[in-house]
């Protein structure tokens, strides 16, 4: 997975940003490329008592310990048994911290123009709209890219 | 870092570790000075000598101020020993050099930083020249020296006797040592008070910088007749111990009797000594007996002579022996030293030596010459060798090994090295890695069932191998804790000043070890604690002490033990102690009570005082003002993975005790299995395990369980119900037990079973999972077990403690 690539189309660039698409059920969401790390197939996860639901535990890359979420956890729905299509994602914030997120499915990554970015409407009733960073206009239909930061750590 | 000349960014990091090395050392002089309130000559050289080095490598560094802010502390302390002015006021001295070492100190974390300009030291650089002022003025008018000194030494009529005693020497200095006319005019400063007479060649070096350079090509001549009642061979100490000098040589003596310098009256010992064979560098080794000796010999002279230059003299040493010529008063204690310097293998006293003890003095020089070459040219030739490690005799023989070994480059080995600290830590990883990589291959699953005696025993050959490298890695990274005691001593005493409390500061074992990156973390901590004793602990009147029958001197003591694969600290005072009553009731103000009051016991009450709700801003009283910055000394002893609990005797004083692991990385661990989960308790939290019987187990009205285990009672904690986890077993008599025993309280803890014993490397849990204060709750962290799966460590005493 392109990290390099990844850092040298930070933010916006004019020809746009890279984003990863992935499913979540029937919806899909995308993540900017920079947060991304590499992509695992499910492991086994080591549990951690006393932590919120959403956090699933931990699981070991590469003697690294790594806390990972389940996105459907974290957004309410109800959890589907692991198959071979179910990855993590593994993510990589400011100062090397690592995050893995357990997805449904992978599904590309697409360069995405600015011009088709947009903001997401400003209402304080929609749940989901926590994590949500900005609406994607693309050809296939609209997608919703995911503010990873509140993702994680609100 | 642009902050630096090209080129000088590489020895940033020296300068910043030596001249933080070196104002550590200037606090520590001082303080010692300070206690014994008075000024050892031996103690202002060191000063001078400290200041001159900080001086010198600033300047070299390009930071001017600094340099300049050290010359103005060294001219100070010159002024101090030449002249031996009245101080009238030792404390604003003090003061003075306290507050310039405390600038340096932070002009050095500055340098630190990526922004960096330099500080302007004028306003201190000013309080230092009007003390001086003060000092001049305040001393005898005659001791003006610089200019005296000639003046004197002409008006000085010659008295007759001392003319005979005229010695004349020609000193060299250090190359590049640069203004050698000032370095000279320092000679003679030294050594004006135990002249007589005194005249030097050139003569204008004070206001004729040019003369630098007569003096790097023809020396420094000096022609002294030494004051009455010093001996000849004391002024010559002198000056080869003036910084910079690197010989002094006789050149003409005006009688035999000052001839005798190398012969002193005692008589001259000659000693061959040998060497163990192959222990290689001989002639390091044997540079290392005459700094040994030197100390209680008046006088030494060696051959080889040019042991420290000239690697090759190994080779004579070894065939011929070193051949040591001293005079001392008590050649036992000499020959003794150098029986025990490491390394030498046998002496013999030869026979040849000039008996000095049966002739005269005369005599004695006279048939010092008239020995073959061998003993004429020593004089000559030894003395200027000599001379350089004569100045730095001061020094261990340690550090003089390691400047041998600096200085000469491939030839000689050093025994010592500083190392970034960052590669230990990277060293550390690695081995942890190794540990369980170890145990990965030793443990695969792929070899389950099968029987492999050589893999096995090779197995366990590697197993030996590990624990034995991470045992050597970790006592790299040990540090004393001498270091973090030391600098309390420098708080105590800015206190003592501001609070006017009279206190004794007393270490207790402050060379026990603890881990390097622990002891970083501790200074806060314990600053916190030594000042809260010196502001709260120790009674405000000294009145007060004495109706309590205790001595009017206040008592803080530091000290350190191990027990048990943890450190123990304790800052103990024998100040007034904590009224529990008083906590409670302040607690309870404040709300933080969390269950009646009448149900806390006196350790809970105590420890209170940590709780981060306790601490106010309140003013200083016997109990309020003990809180402050507790909660968070606890807090930083915590992330080390240490404790703190509070002791105390109203009325006797109070004991804080600190708690922290030898090491944070490794750990001795018990693993045990609690459902699909594996926990690791530490081995030394651990008592013992066992199963159940149905006759132990006890059950409160409430249908708390207990365990009773040999008469004693324990509360028992299912690990399962702890954590929420789905058990292999709720049966308590099919699981296992484990006594669990931390800061004098016990549990036992249920799981399903006891898996094995494993050493594992703590892995810290990520922030993420810490902002969940799963901390609180027991863990203390997890670790990578052999087949790749992660486990739990638990913090048996927040377990218990939350129970």
């Amino acid at each position: 997975m392109g990290e390099n690539n990844a850092v040298k189309t930070t933010g916006y660039a004019a020809d746009g940003a890279e984003v990863l698409f992935f499913n979540i059920g029937e919806t899909i969401y995308g993540i900017e490329i920079k947060y991304i790390n590499e992509i695992i197939g499910i492991e086994q996860i080591t549990v951690v008592p006393k932590i919120p639901d959403h956090i699933k535990g931990v699981i070991n890359i590469r003697g690294k310990v790594v806390p990972v979420i389940s996105v459907r956890k974290r957004f309410g729905m109800d959890e589907i048994p692991y198959d071979d299509r179910t990855c993590i994602i593994v993510l990589e914030f400011e100062g090397g911290e690592q995050v893995g997120i357990i997805v449904d499915r992978v599904q590309e990554v697409i360069v995405v123009k600015q011009g088709d970015i947009s903001k997401t409407p400003d209402s304080k009733n929609v749940n989901t709209n926590r994590y949500i960073k900005s609406i994607i206009n693309m050809d296939s239909g609209i997608r919703l890219l995911l503010d990873c930061d509140k993702l994680i750590l609100d | 870092m642009a902050k630096f000349e090209a080129g000088m960014e590489a020895m940033a990091d020296m300068y910043v570790f030596e001249t933080t090395t070196l104002l550590e050392q200037l606090d520590q002089i001082l303080m010692k000075t300070e206690n014994e309130s008075s000024f050892g000559e031996e103690e202002i050289n060191e000063i001078f000598r400290t200041m001159h080095t900080i001086k010198g490598s600033s300047a070299m560094m390009g930071l001017d101020n600094m340099s300049k802010l050290a010359h103005a502390i060294e001219d100070m302390f010159y002024i101090i020993r030449e002249e031996h002015p009245v101080i009238s006021s030792m404390e604003s001295l003090y003061d003075l050099v306290f507050n310039a070492s405390d600038l340096m100190k932070a002009e050095i974390e500055l340098l630190q930083e990526d922004e960096y300009t330099q500080t302007d030291f004028s306003d201190q650089m000013n309080k230092i020249e009007s003390f001086v002022a003060v000092l001049k003025g305040g001393a005898p008018a005659e001791a003006a020296p610089v200019q005296a000194a000639p003046a004197q030494a002409a008006a000085a009529p010659a008295a007759s006797k001392a003319a005979a005693e005229q010695t004349e020497v020609l000193v060299f200095f250090n190359e590049d040592c640069k203004m050698e006319n000032l370095r000279a005019l320092l000679v003679i400063n030294r050594i004006t008070e135990s002249c007589s007479k005194l005249e030097y060649f050139p003569a204008d070096i004070e206001n004729n910088s040019e003369t630098a350079q007569d003096i790097i090509e023809n020396g420094f001549t000096v022609r002294f007749t030494p004051a009455n009642g010093t001996a000849t061979d004391a002024v010559l100490e002198i000056i080869r111990t003036t910084p910079n000098v690197r010989s002094c040589e006789v050149t003409a003596r005006g009688t035999a009797a000052a001839s005798s310098a190398p012969a002193a009256a005692s008589g001259l010992t000659t000693v061959r000594v040998h060497f163990d064979d192959d222990c290689k560098m001989e002639n390091l080794r044997a540079l290392l007996v005459v700094n040994n000796i030197r100390e209680v010999c008046d006088s030494v002279s060696f051959e080889p002579a040019d042991i420290e230059e000239n690697a090759e003299t190994s080779k004579t040493i070894i065939e011929e022996g070193f051949v040591v010529h001293f005079a001392s008063e008590k050649p036992e204690m000499v020959l003794q030293i150098i029986e025990s310097t490491p390394s030498v293998k046998a002496y013999e006293i030869m026979e040849d030596a000039p008996a000095a003890e049966d002739t005269p003095a005369p005599q004695t020089a006279a048939e010092t010459k008239a020995e073959p070459a061998k003993a004429a040219e020593k004089p000559a030739e030894t003395k200027p060798q000599a001379a350089a490690p004569a100045a730095d005799s001061k020094k261990t023989t340690e550090q003089i090994n390691n400047m041998l070994g600096a200085q000469k480059g491939g030839g000689a080995k050093q025994s010592l090295i500083s190392v970034n600290l960052n590669k230990l830590d990277t060293l550390l990883d690695l081995v942890g890695e190794i540990v369980i990589t170890e145990a990965m291959v030793t443990s695969n699953p792929d070899l389950k069932g099968l029987r492999l005696d050589n893999f096995q025993k090779a197995a366990r050959q590697l197993r030996k191998l590990n624990s034995e490298l991470q045992d050597t890695v970790m006592s790299i990274r040990m540090v004393p804790l001498s270091g973090a005691f030391n600098k309390m001593t420098r708080i105590v005493r800015d206190m003592k000043v501001k609070l006017g409390k009279d206190v004794d500061l007393i270490f207790e074992g402050e060379e026990t070890e603890v881990d390097k990156s622990i002891i970083d973390q501790l200074n806060d901590p314990l600053m916190h604690m030594v000042r809260n004793s010196m502001d709260h602990g120790i009674e405000d009147n000294v009145e007060d002490r004495i109706a309590a029958g205790k001595s009017p001197k206040g008592k803080i003591t530091l000290s350190a033990y191990n027990s048990s694969g943890e450190v123990i600290i304790v800052v103990a005072d024998d100040g007034a102690g904590i009224n529990p009553e008083k906590v409670l009731a302040k607690a309870e103000r404040n709300g933080i009570l969390t269950k009646p009051a009448s149900e806390y016991t006196e350790k809970e009450i105590l420890n209170m005082i940590m709780l981060p709700g306790f601490s106010t801003n309140e003013q200083v009283t016997e109990y309020s003002g003990r809180g402050v910055g507790m909660d968070v000394v606890r807090k930083n002893i915590e992330k080390i993975g240490g404790t703190v609990s509070v002791d105390s005797k109203l009325g006797e004083g109070t004991n804080f005790i600190i708690k922290i692991p030898l090491s944070l990385s490794i750990v001795d661990g018990m693993e045990v299995s609690v459902g699909d989960s594996i926990f690791t308790i530490p081995i030394n939290s651990i008592r013992e395990s066992f199963k159940v019987k149905p006759n132990q187990l006890v059950k409160d009205t409430s249908g708390k369980e207990m365990i009773m285990i040999r008469g004693e009672c324990f509360p028992l904690i299912r690990l399962y119900e702890l954590y929420d986890l789905k058990p292999g077993t709720d049966n308590l008599y099919e699981g296992i037990v484990i006594l669990a025993e931390t800061e004098g309280r016990c549990a036992c803890l249920f799981a399903d079973e006891l898996i094995g014993e494993q050493q594992v490397v703590v892995k810290p849990f990520s922030a993420l999972l810490n902002n969940y204060n799963v901390k609180q709750h027991g863990m203390a962290g997890c670790s990578i077990l052999g087949d790749g799966s992660i486990t739990i460590i638990l913090d048996v005493s927040n377990i218990i403690s939350d129970f």
